[in-house]
């Protein structure tokens, strides 16, 4: 009786904690940071603990029953925190308000265990003893958690199992101490009932726990995963270390936050320095508003119009704070407009001339998206375009797959585009290639001196240097992209798949 | 709560699913046939006397191919006519149909790049728009959107599917070489030349050479041929049967030789923007040609009009007909008749022609089919023509290969085709008829298990289209033979034949040549 009753005081001390540290570790994935996460969310649950343990004193009879439910309500409220957290991240507005408020629930319920229980033994034993055996387990629980946790836990369960294996535990108390007092405890059948339910939910949430975020997926990344989604078009996955936030579409990284400046410079102010106006910008792809960002910093840029096919994609940028600190909040500007549709259905619709368009596709790695780089979506385009309209095309590494680099250079000449080929460095992603292009017939030439204040990385003079091809990645003869062939997503299989050979 | 209701869910969905015997239960769809009940009315005759008389210079009599490639001849001439035509709707072979996802074709799905000296066709591209103009070599530029989208073709062999139809994966040396020996004699086909200075092979086939050093080919089975040759491979022999089954329907020891070489060396298309093996093809497959043809017959087409007799009376001929919709019988007094209906349907119209010998048709079954999604399955990607080696049907064509939308269809349709040619022609007609739609749904369901495990359960709908007499079968003999020549021609003046049986090879390109040929007759006697 009196060993089930210290290890009971042993498991709710060991899932104490872990829930504490599910949330530090849940905060700091997520909002980054890790070291504030931590010690505010430490804070916040330990405050939270002493409301719990001033409201024990407000329960004065049936203490076995009310213990109970609370080791039922502590097991399936902290069961689910992590699995709940994953799950409004994407929809919460603020979600460190919602962060904050269960970590504060949870600490009132973990506050009031043990004050609770000190006063159901307090007949049983003496001051003295009780007060002894009852710490030294709970701070004998509190060591096996923090050495567990980290070690095997996170790695081997992911968060949204560790914290419904502990909140099952949780409840597993109270049904120990239900069977074992069943003649003291009032309503013993309801809380017996409710019990097996909680444990059979958090059961359930553990076995199903990849489908609400996908852990195996989260091993095939660098970084810990804090956020996928998976919309009819793609697979969404934000990964996020202390350094940088990461956002792959279909398992390939779109954008580092750490260097994702460069890649968004150099494909938008190139174009910027080559067209005489810039009153109205086209972006094809491009959902996550970075290249948009780089438009707004230019005052006489008087509208743009964004189509991505993936409204997932543009509500998450548009909505989700961590993202729209990233892109500037370009996506709700007054001076974008967003439209979800499928490209090439949507030029073929819309005629109107535009001065800049930017071209920012996921990489032509399927039959599907390699449409979008023939022959016929580039002639197609051609009616968007004026004369002195410049447009630019995000083309792959000219390192790791020239024949697609140029591929892409040649498919637009065949159309009658004036080409220039160019790349930079993008740490995350390598050596990155774009082509700028116009449907004019006189080669493309600078036209504009003055770029916008706050470049990190763009400038006048580094274009020359862009636009240097080493032997490495020279020109080479390629055939143009056109439907019937499909060469591009040939060349791209061919020379991607030997490079992560 | 939710748990027990969840519970009861899935203990009900399990007995249904046990207690449901027939796997393919779910599958819904109908037999749709050409009218075959209406066309055998033919053969019982008793027609009463015609009881509207009405004059017409030309009365064309049948709407697939071949008749509305007449309709556009005259109609460019300015000559007045009308077509009749038994079906609800125009097209014969090439008709097609849609549903909700998308058009399909009810037949003929697709034509190869048209030879450089087959004018007439290039022309009717070109005022289709499907042909945009000539590059400064003079090879034809195609609307890039006409043009099959690359993936084109797979097979599903030794488990996985390749690229390509020609049995590559896993086929060893000596038969891989004996694949390219025959691709080279047929390049070498495709180009040579009869002592007339015409190509031994051409489209269309009468603009072949005579050179009995190649019209000989047509006395033996393209399997005796093969044999005479050292071909002896056995993939080589699987895709020759293929290939034969797929224009001919039936194999290479049923076909000529000669027909058998002309399904590669006939071809010999060529075009700025395209490899010389590519096709033009659409969702409604060659329903968009249709399309284009039946602007010149809008007003001149009758559908639901069976032609049952036609009789020369001096310089006129008179048409009867019988509205199936009105049930009245009818009678066009006209100057020149075409009859652009297959040979067997014109013997029976026109009493004095005699049926030739030869004429065996192959019947056929179209399947339409429409699934949540293609199964991905290991190797090449899905294509626009997905083929299992040695499969018993010709595998299945994407319907949907043409479109330009990122996102997969909601739903996908693809069209399964098989020739009837397990029994006589005769026999698999019958067979073919007495079938219902379940025993269909099971055939067709099983074999695309074949390279699609599980794939019933995403099959919703399967529309069958049955052609008792799907297409001529060039047995050997036949299209260099007599019987041949002298069904050209009706013995009248006034009444000519214009179907691509009469080339022997039933193919786009023939039926038009052919309805222009009795146009261009039609117009040089106005």
């Amino acid at each position: 009786m009196e060993i089930l009753l210290f290890f009971s005081v042993f498991v709710i001390a060991t899932c104490g904690l872990i829930y504490e540290l599910v949330a530090g570790t849940l905060a700091s994935y997520l909002l980054g940071d890790s070291v504030t996460q931590f010690s505010t969310i430490i804070g916040a649950y330990l405050f939270a603990m002493g409301i719990g343990a001033w409201l024990s004193r407000f329960f004065k009879r049936d203490l076995l029953s009310w213990f109970i439910q609370l080791e039922i309500l502590v097991g399936f409220i902290g069961g689910i925190s992590s699995a709940l957290l994953f799950l409004l991240f994407e929809h919460a507005l603020s979600f460190r308000l919602i962060l904050y408020l269960l970590v504060g629930l949870t600490g009132i319920l973990v506050g009031l265990e043990l004050p609770l229980l000190m006063n159901i033994l307090k007949n049983r034993y003496a001051f003295r003893d009780l007060v002894s055996r009852v710490f030294t387990f709970d701070y004998i629980g509190a060591l096996l958690a923090s050495i567990v946790f980290p070690l095997l836990l996170v790695p081997y369960l992911g968060l949204i199992r560790t914290s419904c294996f502990f909140g099952i535990l949780n409840v597993a108390v109270a049904i120990i101490v239900l069977v074992k007092f069943r003649t003291e405890i009032k309503w013993a059948s309801y809380l017996k009932a409710k019990a097996i339910a909680v444990i059979i939910f958090l059961g359930g949430i553990f076995f199903w726990a990849n489908d609400i975020m996908t852990f195996s997926e989260g091993m095939a990344f660098r970084d810990p995963v804090i956020f996928t989604h998976s919309s009819p078009y793609q697979r969404i996955v934000l990964t996020r270390n202390k350094s940088d936030l990461r956002l792959y579409l279909n398992g390939n990284l779109q954008f580092s936050s750490a260097d994702e400046y460069r890649y968004h410079e150099a494909l938008v102010h190139p174009v910027m320095v080559y067209s005489q106006q810039h009153r109205q910008v086209l972006i094809l792809g491009g959902g996550d508003g970075m290249a948009a960002r780089e438009l707004l910093r230019y005052p006489d840029v008087e509208h743009i119009t964004l189509v991505d096919l993936d409204p997932s994609m543009t509500r998450l940028f548009r909505e989700n704070t961590l993202l729209t600190r990233l892109n500037h909040h370009s996506l709700q500007s007054s001076r974008v407009t967003v439209i979800n549709a499928d490209a090439f259905q949507w030029i073929k619709q819309h005629k109107t001339p535009y001065d800049i368009v930017i071209i920012d596709f996921p990489d032509p790695g399927s039959y599907a998206v390699g449409k979008l780089y023939t022959t016929a979506f580039y002639r197609q385009l051609r009616h968007c375009l004026h004369d002195s309209s410049v447009m630019v095309v995000q083309s792959t590494s000219p390192f790791v797959a020239p024949k697609a680099f140029w591929c892409v250079n040649t498919t637009l000449r065949t159309c009658g585009y004036q080409t220039i080929p160019y790349h930079t460095y993008v740490p995350s992603f390598g050596e990155w290639g774009y082509v700028m292009a116009s449907p004019g017939t006189q080669p493309l030439r600078q036209q504009q001196e003055q770029l916008p204040e706050g470049l990190r990385y763009f400038s006048a003079s580094v274009f020359p240097q862009m636009r240097l091809f080493a032997a490495d990645m020279a020109d080479r003869p390629v055939s143009p992209n056109q439907l019937n062939n499909q060469v591009l997503v040939q060349y791209f299989e061919d020379e991607w798949g030997k490079y992560q050979e | 709560m939710a748990l027990i209701a969840g519970g009861t869910i899935t203990a009900g969905q399990y007995i249904a699913c046990s207690s449901k015997k027939d796997k393919y239960a779910h599958i819904t769809g109908r037999i749709n046939g050409a009218s075959a009940a209406t066309g055998h009315r033919l053969r019982e005759g008793g027609f009463p006397p015609p009881e509207e008389t009405t004059h017409m210079h030309t009365v064309i009599a049948g709407s697939g191919a071949a008749g509305l490639a007449a309709g556009r001849k005259l109609r460019l001439q300015g000559i007045p006519f009308k077509i009749l035509d038994l079906e609800p709707r125009p097209g014969g072979n090439a008709a097609s149909g849609e549903n909700a996802w998308s058009s399909y074709p009810l037949g003929a799905h697709y034509l190869p790049l048209p030879n450089l000296q087959n004018g007439d066709l290039l022309e009717l591209l070109r005022e289709a728009g499907i042909l945009t103009g000539y590059d400064t070599a003079g090879l034809p530029i195609y609307n890039e959107t006409d043009l099959c989208f690359d993936p084109e073709e797979r097979l599903f062999i030794r488990g996985r599917w390749q690229e390509g139809l020609v049995p590559q994966w896993g086929v060893e040396a000596d038969s891989l070489s004996t694949i390219q020996r025959f691709l080279a004699a047929m390049d070498h086909f495709r180009w040579v030349k009869g002592s007339d200075l015409r190509y031994a092979f051409d489209i269309p086939v009468a603009c072949s050479s005579a050179d009995p050093q190649f019209t000989q080919l047509d006395d033996i089975s393209m399997k005796t041929w093969l044999q005479q040759e050292g071909y002896h491979s056995e993939e080589l022999q699987w895709y020759l049967d293929y290939c034969c089954r797929d224009d001919y329907g039936a194999d290479t020891s049923t076909v000529s030789a000669w027909a058998g070489i002309h399904y590669f060396a006939g071809r010999k298309g060529k075009a700025a923007n395209a490899g010389p093996s590519q096709v033009l093809t659409w969702p409604q497959g060659n329903g968009r040609l249709i399309q284009h043809l039946l602007q010149f017959s809008q007003d001149a087409l009758l559908t639901n009009s069976l032609v049952y007799q036609v009789t020369p009376a001096g310089d006129k001929v008179h048409v009867d007909y019988f509205d199936v919709i009105r049930q009245t019988t009818c009678r066009i007094i006209a100057d020149h008749c075409i009859l652009a209906t297959p040979h067997f349907v014109s013997c029976r119209l026109l009493p004095a022609l005699q049926p030739a010998k030869g004429f065996v048709y192959s019947p056929w079954l179209v399947a339409n089919i429409t699934l949540d999604h293609i199964p991905a399955s290991s190797g090449y990607p899905l294509s626009w023509d997905n083929v299992v080696y040695k499969g018993r049907s010709l595998g299945y064509v994407n319907s949907q290969q043409q479109t330009l939308l990122q996102t997969k269809p909601e739903k996908q349709v693809i069209s399964w085709y098989l020739p009837l040619d397990h029994l006589p022609p005769t026999d698999s007609r019958r067979y073919a008829l007495s079938l219902d739609h379940t025993h269909w749904v099971k055939l067709i369901t099983d074999d695309l298990e074949l390279a699609h495990k599980d794939i019933h359960r995403l099959i919703r709908n399967i529309e069958v289209q049955v052609w008792g007499h799907g297409m001529i079968r060039p047995q050997p003999g036949f299209i260099t033979g007599v019987a041949l020549k002298q069904a050209q021609n009706s013995g009248y003046d006034n009444i000519f034949l214009a179907h691509s049986d009469l080339s022997g090879i039933s193919i786009f390109e023939e039926a038009f040549f052919q309805g222009n040929k009795a146009a261009t007759q039609v117009i040089s006697r106005s």
